[in-house]
């Protein structure tokens, strides 16, 4: 019973949040073409790591397709994040800024 | 063998001009006719110094270079250390201060006709844009790309805030703050280049760093590559800086927008270029910026897909293509340098024309929003037909410039072994398409509301003869370097050697 309820739920929430919140649009085109797009791109990046080792690459689309489909919709996140608050913006620049310092740290 | 011109007579008509057109204009204040006048003969003389003008250095202040035996000389030579700030007039700097001209020639006209007051302070503003710009690109030192950058922000900002509105005024005052950061980023830059090599000239410094062993000091070199990684990235308007700048272009006027994504693409190109000649060679540089690069066109196309008005479209739009322009840069390969660079160009055409087109809308009084808008290509055909055509040259459809400067990226990211990039490239192509044309479906072919009953149908919108006439000449670039390219590729693969194979050369 408990199990049925939680899919219910899960996939109310996953159409509910397409519509809800402080979306942008009230039409789904956007956010469905935003979400397949940031899924694809995330898919792609994993496989990008098939650089340093192609086991690699293939445990990591694995890990990011369960991900992605935990998480959906990703793209409300990605718009929340996205926001021009000054505070959010400058978190970010610094884990940027942090993120470029230590790679090329390393790579040295 | 000739020398290479020290005291090239364009660079500083091409720096003053603007500046004192700027001075003149803001006493002037609200006199249309001589502002009018004065900004146009001013925008057409820096078109035709930038067409004409042979390719050289200028050295600022007279100061001559110092050869390796400690004499002095006024002729340009990489191996001796120049004293004084350098700029360099090449052909890429060729075609992009020209199209960046033709462009300031086409908002001053707007600007002029479409605003009622404060002339003088706004037409200011827009020509001490065009010099940060035109100065960036140009620069060969660091110290002279700094006060530009810094220049260039605050100005972007006076852009922003003039078109009036509490919302852009935010965001000019929030791009300001950051300014503060990136700018500081580039100075400590600076300071640390200085530090390792004892020069400010890029060419000086690239030359000591590969005629000398830094040993344990390289480590500062790699700090100094992350602050002016930050600077590109605030200047360019990448992620993460990339949602205070798409506020920034979508509160502008869009005529002043044009000016400000031009910029933008310049700083891209200019900084990009620096970036590549001075840490190209260093481990994962060019993966750094190639990571933001592709990120900045996957989330700024997201983004795009999801706004629900054309102006918000364009800015995001914008955003991410400035990411395409970046890939290929970061590729570092000749293709992909030249890609970038042909994508730089072709970004600044095709995203003019639809932000033309989002003036008019604008100027028709009908708003830039999806939701209540509906029949404007019953009304004005002709606007509709450009801003069609805009989209297709954006989404790299042929005969238009996109497809020409993807398909170099695309095959630059193959030829390194990178299908991945590529089909991000493509990927951001397709969404361009969808998110333009989800608006242009909105806005111009989707019927509007019918005229109540026992009323006449509204009259058609009639554009002005002068917007009719630049987005004619815009779009028919977009079509001839998308039928032949060679025209803009001429200009760029000099360049693109130079930053690939003899990078100390500016």
């Amino acid at each position: 019973m408990g199990s049925i309820d939680s899919l219910y739920d899960r996939v109310k929430r996953y159409l509910a949040g397409f519509f809800t919140g402080e979306g942008s649009t009230d039409a789904i085109t956007g956010y469905s073409s935003g979400e397949l797009q940031m899924a694809v791109f995330l898919l792609v990046l994993a496989a990008m790591f098939r650089v340093f080792m192609i086991p690699l690459g293939i445990v990591l689309i694995l890990v990011t397709s369960i991900m992605i489909v935990y998480f959906a919709p990703i793209i409300r996140t990605v718009d929340r994040e996205n926001s021009s608050d000054l505070n959010r913006v400058l978190f970010w620049v610094i884990i940027y800024f942090s993120i470029i310092l230590a790679v090329t740290l390393w790579g040295r | 063998m000739s020398e290479p011109v020290t005291n090239l007579w364009s660079v500083p008509l091409l720096v003053m001009i603007p500046i004192f057109t700027a001075i003149i204009v803001n006493f002037l204040y609200n006199r249309t006719r001589a502002i009018r006048f004065i900004s146009i003969g001013a925008a057409l003389a820096v078109f035709a110094i930038a067409v004409v003008s042979p390719y050289g250095l200028h050295w600022f202040a007279g100061h001559p270079a110092v050869n390796a035996d400690g004499t002095y000389t006024f002729t340009a030579s990489i191996f001796s250390w120049k004293l004084s700030l350098e700029y360099y007039y090449g052909p890429l700097q060729q075609i992009l201060i020209a199209l960046m001209s033709l462009l300031l020639l086409f908002v001053v006209v707007i600007a002029t006709k479409s605003l009622s007051k404060n002339y003088g302070p706004y037409i200011a503003i827009v020509f001490l844009t065009y010099v940060s710009a035109a100065a960036i690109l140009m620069a060969n030192d660091f110290y002279n790309l700094w006060i530009a950058v810094e220049l260039g922000s605050l100005l972007v900002a006076g852009l922003v805030a003039s078109s009036g509105t509490s919302y852009a005024q935010k965001a000019a005052l929030k791009y300001t703050f950051f300014s503060a950061l990136a700018g500081s980023g580039l100075a400590i830059s600076l300071g640390l280049i200085l530090g390792i090599t004892g020069y400010v000239n890029i060419t000086d410094a690239i030359t000591f760093l590969m005629t000398n062993d830094l040993g344990g000091m390289y480590a500062v070199l790699y700090v100094a590559f992350a602050f002016l990684a930050l600077a590109w990235i605030y200047a360019g308007g990448l992620i993460p800086v990339h949602p205070l700048k798409s506020d920034v272009y979508r509160s502008a006027f869009p005529h002043a927008t044009v000016l400000l994504q031009t910029q933008s693409k310049l700083m891209l190109v200019a900084i990009g270029i620096v970036l590549l000649r001075m840490f190209g060679p260093l481990p994962f540089a060019r993966e750094v910026m190639l990571s933001i690069s592709v990120l900045t066109m996957i989330i700024g196309i997201v983004m795009a897909l999801i706004q629900t008005d054309f102006r918000w479209i364009l800015a995001y739009i914008i955003v991410s293509h400035s990411g395409l322009v970046t890939v290929g840069l970061s590729l570092g390969t000749y293709q992909g340098v030249v890609g970038g660079l042909f994508q730089a160009v072709n970004d600044i055409v095709y995203m003019s024309i639809l932000l033309l087109c989002c003036e008019m809308l604008l100027y028709f009084g009908k708003g830039t929003s999806i939701k209540f808008n509906g029949g404007i290509a019953k009304k004005s055909p002709w606007l509709a037909a450009f801003v069609i055509l805009g989209a297709f040259a954006a989404s790299g459809i042929p005969p238009f410039n996109g497809f020409q400067s993807e398909l170099i990226i695309i095959q630059a990211a193959l030829a390194e072994g990178l299908p991945e990039v590529a089909a991000v490239v493509l990927m951001v192509s397709i969404s361009t398409f969808i998110a333009l044309f989800r608006a242009i479906y909105s806005i111009f072919l989707k019927p509007g509301d019918p005229s109540p009953a026992g009323q006449p149908e509204a009259k058609g919108f009639t554009m002005p003869p002068t917007v009719f006439l630049f987005l004619s000449v815009l779009l028919a670039i977009s079509f001839v370097l998308g039928v032949y390219p060679q025209l803009a590729l001429g200009f760029l693969t000099e360049s693109a050697l130079k930053v690939v194979f003899v990078p100390w050369v500016p």
